[in-house]
């Protein structure tokens, strides 16, 4: 009854999977969010730690190669490149500042006009003397932002975002799901973008005017993602969601919780500006209201998950060895390892522990484990491998 | 026995004129309602009234009742019908919630708090329902236009409701996506009984899938019965109903299949004559406006084109065909200098003006007169004072009536139009679009096609990409088809098109002939 009257292939299937992501492609991720969180956490807290560049080169490492391994097909993946260029840019930035404002060690390689800022403003001085050992203790520094920023980057590309929002606890439910909504049009606005663009440029036949381009440019844009914001909020409304609405329990575990993140926020502050104990008390205030808050919210309606994913051997070994890197670190690091920390001043090449290189590399854990098949899911997921695709409910 | 009741609505979008001025409609369970009218005549609100959404999530003036399944929407939001109505819109990008396919189909059936185990085989149901058991692990920022669109009527359809509310779900798509979401419609309408309320502007699909079907127009219920009664007189009617139409067959056939039984012997009553085109080739004066050689392009390390030839000349209209991911895009793009060659070259007489698919990424001055004169300003004019192309091209595209609207205020097909205008004026000889009939309706249609006519005619040359087969089949002097970056056919378009197995419908009832004027003129001839 239905008729064909275009010039096109019935059978074939013109869009496939977006290239260049990795070979895991679109299967559910190989490992449990909680393994992902555990892994990506500990290579952070390595290159915090260990924050030689040769140990950090090793946690990038890591991290690129379990990208390549278990890199999903999602538009988020493909957002690793971009991540770490952030990186490394602002890393490159705060070299410059730090070389354009830090003085008097000694060491200098040339010297630029200078000027002192009006002691309201700080009264440091900008420009002068650009030394050596601070460039390099700067560079390296930033080496090791860009490391745990690669960890996260990683972790986002490996990750289910579903997964993790549906194993958070009840009480992170809905910001959760607020935060996927939102990286989920990351992508999408940077493809907008680029058509926004091209369409400036193909409107005058390809000549390029400058004035009045950003307007040309974000005006389109906000106005798409508007739109495309209330389609979705309308979808969502379609669909049921807050449906039941907010019970007592969960307004008081959101009062908790904004009331946990502006108790830790504080302590932070107090601790930068040197008041430890005020600081040590927010704290403590921040995570009891956190631990209120989670503890509220999950005893109140228990939400109904579907396929919830259970923590398979494999996730727990990949957790185990991971957070064992962090772990060796400290322990090498109380043990008088002094190779976990380099320092420009006076300047050598950095050391290298086979130990500690070794604990380090705990963190290519995940790449033993297979990458997920595409198209199917993976043993862990609950019910029988294989036959759970079929129609029977799981057990 | 009704399972949607509309009783004398009324709508008004807050400050706005009125939408709907006393609807009266009644669904019966099971059935397939097709909405049809011209854009903006309110189809989509009246859509939107069927879940809450009107006016429970848009405001505005309200008046009347509808009561789905037993429950009046004034006393139920949307989220309190997501049980009983389901609702998909036009854009596939902006309806998945999830980052996971079976995820963001189980999302309805989380927020109602299902059982799991009622949960997980729902979703199973579903999946195979609408044939995307194997994308279950997809993130649907990866999937086809056809491919999301299917999942976001899963996502509508989990909870098991008893209608089904699309609001011009193929309209983004290719005519294999479209293709695939109304097999799955009609599936789902025989197999579970879904009562579905459909509105949609391509027809030539959707039509033989209605059981009864309404004529929207200024905010009300013009005709409604059974879709060959309903489609008799409109305009945007499959393409052999109003060839039936021309020829005065009864009843109406809304397929091909029933045309070519009632064709019988129309043919003999035609007088073949002269089978020009409207705007014959030209190629033996014309000068070449934009030639392309060899031309390869690759993009994200896939050869996009390769070894492409096409020379446009003077007064063509070009249509580029083909199926997604083709190359029909990047030919446009190349020949508008917007994409780098990998070889070949491309040699431009004068200026190619690129039309985007999404007229979205174009448009942000607050008016519709603005944003055509912006380009002459970008161009070096100063924007101010009667500029008589401006009107030209308003006029050409229909727009006239429009130019003090904001331009995101228009429907789908204006704002396509708009976005021609805009770029057009810039009096540039060759006019390249893509995939320029996206959503439009009958009225847009027709206005396109007349510019693009005039256009060519007037010395310039359009090339349009598009899988359009009859808007190729009224407008076009040549056609190109490209496979994989080459192209495998190219030629006059009666030759090529006739010679193809997706041959428009006219051609396939009564070859010869292309379109339903040209069947009218050899009509004409026949009497005369």
């Amino acid at each position: 009854m239905r008729t064909t009257e275009q010039p096109q292939g019935r059978t074939s299937h013109a869009t496939g999977p977006a290239p260049g992501v990795g070979p895991g492609l679109s299967a559910a991720p190989a490992l449990h969010a909680a393994a992902w969180l555990v892994w990506a956490v500990s290579a952070a807290a390595t290159a915090q730690l260990a924050s030689s560049p040769v140990y950090v080169s090793l946690v990038i490492g890591a991290a690129l190669l379990i990208v390549a391994a278990h890199g999903r097909d999602t538009a988020l993946s493909a957002a690793f490149p971009l991540l770490l260029g952030a990186a490394v840019a602002f890393a490159v930035l705060r070299v410059v500042l730090t070389a354009a404002t830090t003085h008097g060690v000694g060491g200098a390689w040339v010297t630029l006009p200078s000027a002192t800022l009006p002691t309201l403003l700080g009264g440091f001085t900008v420009g002068g003397t650009v030394e050596g050992p601070v460039v390099l203790g700067a560079a390296a520094e930033g080496f090791a932002l860009v490391g745990i920023v690669a960890a996260f980057a990683a972790f986002n590309a490996v990750v289910s975002h579903a997964e993790l929002v549906e194993s958070a606890p009840r009480a992170f439910h809905e910001p959760g799901l607020v935060v996927t909504v939102a990286l989920a049009f990351v992508p999408a606005t940077v493809a907008a973008v680029r058509s926004i663009r091209e369409a400036d440029r193909a409107r005058t036949g390809g000549r390029v005017v400058r004035k009045g381009r950003l307007l040309r440019q974000l005006v389109p844009l906000l106005e798409s993602g508007m739109e495309k914001g209330v389609a979705l909020s309308e979808s969502m409304e379609a669909r049921g969601f807050a449906h039941h609405g907010p019970g007592a329990g969960e307004r008081a575990a959101g009062w908790a919780g904004l009331g946990s993140l502006l108790a830790l926020g504080a302590g932070f502050v107090a601790l930068v500006g040197g008041a430890e104990v005020v600081a040590l008390l927010f704290a403590v205030a921040g995570v009891v209201a956190l631990v209120v808050a989670v503890l509220v919210a999950s005893r109140g309606t228990s939400r109904v998950r579907y396929r919830p994913r259970r923590l398979a051997p494999t996730d727990a070994a990949v957790a185990l060895a991971s957070s064992l890197a962090p772990l060796g670190v400290v322990a090498l690091g109380l043990g008088g390892n002094e190779t976990l920390r380099w320092t420009a001043d006076p300047l050598a090449l950095p050391a290298v522990d086979v130990v500690a290189c070794l604990a380090v590399l705990l963190l290519l854990a995940p790449a033993v484990v297979p990458p997920a098949r595409a198209g199917g899911a993976p043993a862990s997921v609950q019910g029988p491998s294989g036959q759970a695709e079929r129609h029977e409910p799981a057990t | 026995m009704s399972v949607l009741l509309y009783d004398d609505v009324r709508f008004a979008y807050p400050g706005g004129e009125p939408a709907l001025t006393g609807v009266d409609l009644e669904v019966a369970a099971g059935a397939v309602l097709l909405l049809v009218g011209s854009s903006g005549s309110g189809k989509s609100t009246l859509l939107r009234c069927g879940n809450g959404l009107v006016p429970h999530v848009s405001g505005g003036r309200f008046g009347g009742d509808v009561v789905v399944a037993g429950r009046s929407t004034r006393t139920h939001p949307p989220r309190a019908l997501a049980d009983v109505v389901g609702f998909v819109h036009q854009d596939p990008e902006a309806q998945l919630v999830v980052d996971e396919v079976e995820r963001d189909v189980a999302f309805v059936l989380e927020n109602l708090g299902m059982a799991a185990a009622a949960m997980r085989r729902r979703v199973e149901e579903v999946l195979d329902a609408l044939g995307i058991a194997h994308l279950r692990h997809r993130s649907p920022a990866t999937l086809s236009g056809g491919e999301r669109q299917r999942c976001a009527i899963a996502g509508a359809l989990a909870a098991g409701p008893s209608v089904l509310l699309l609001d011009e779900p193929t309209s983004q798509l290719d005519p294999q996506g479209a293709d695939d979401v109304l097999a799955a419609v009609g599936r789902l309408n025989d197999d579970l009984g879904t009562t579905v309320v459909l509105a949609e502007h391509r027809l030539e699909r959707a039509a033989p899938l209605a059981t009864a079907a309404a004529l929207v127009e200024a905010g009300r219920i013009v005709v409604s019965g059974s879709p060959g009664r309903v489609l008799a007189d409109y305009p945007g009617a499959p393409t052999v109903t109003r060839l039936g139409r021309a020829l005065g067959w009864d009843p109406l056939p809304l397929t091909v299949r029933q045309a070519r039984s009632l064709a019988g012997g129309a043919a003999a009553a035609l007088a073949p004559g002269d089978l020009a085109r409207p705007e014959p080739l030209r190629r033996a004066g014309g000068a070449a406006l934009v030639g392309a050689t060899g031309v390869r392009v690759d993009l994200g390390g896939r050869t996009v084109l390769s070894g492409v030839e096409l020379d446009v000349v003077e007064g063509e209209v070009v249509a580029v065909l083909g199926r997604n991911g083709a190359g029909k895009s990047t030919l446009l793009r190349a020949l508008a200098g917007l994409v780098g060659l990998r070889g070949g070259r491309v040699v431009r007489s004068g200026a190619v003006a690129y039309v985007p698919q999404d007229p979205g990424a174009l448009l942000f001055r607050p008016t519709v007169r603005r944003e055509v004169e912006e380009t002459l300003r970008l161009l070096g004019g100063t924007g101010r004072g009667a500029r008589p192309e401006v009107d030209r091209w308003l006029d050409a595209l229909g727009l006239s009536h429009l130019e003090g609207r904001h331009p995101r205020s228009l429907s789908g097909g204006e704002r396509q139009r708009l976005a021609v205008a805009a770029v057009a004026v810039g009096g540039a000889p060759v006019l390249a679009l893509d995939e320029p009939t996206r959503g439009m309706d009958a009225a847009s249609r027709t206005a396109l096609e007349r510019a693009v006519r005039a256009h060519a005619a007037a010395g310039g040359a359009v090339v349009l990409a598009t899988h359009d087969v009859e808007l190729a089949a009224r407008c076009a002097t040549r056609a190109v088809v490209l496979a994989d970056g080459e192209v495998v056919a190219q030629g006059d378009a009666r030759t090529v098109l006739a010679g193809s197995l997706f041959a428009p419908q006219t051609l396939r009832v009564l070859p010869p002939y292309l379109t339903v004027e040209e069947v009218q003129a050899a009509l004409a001839r026949s009497s005369s």
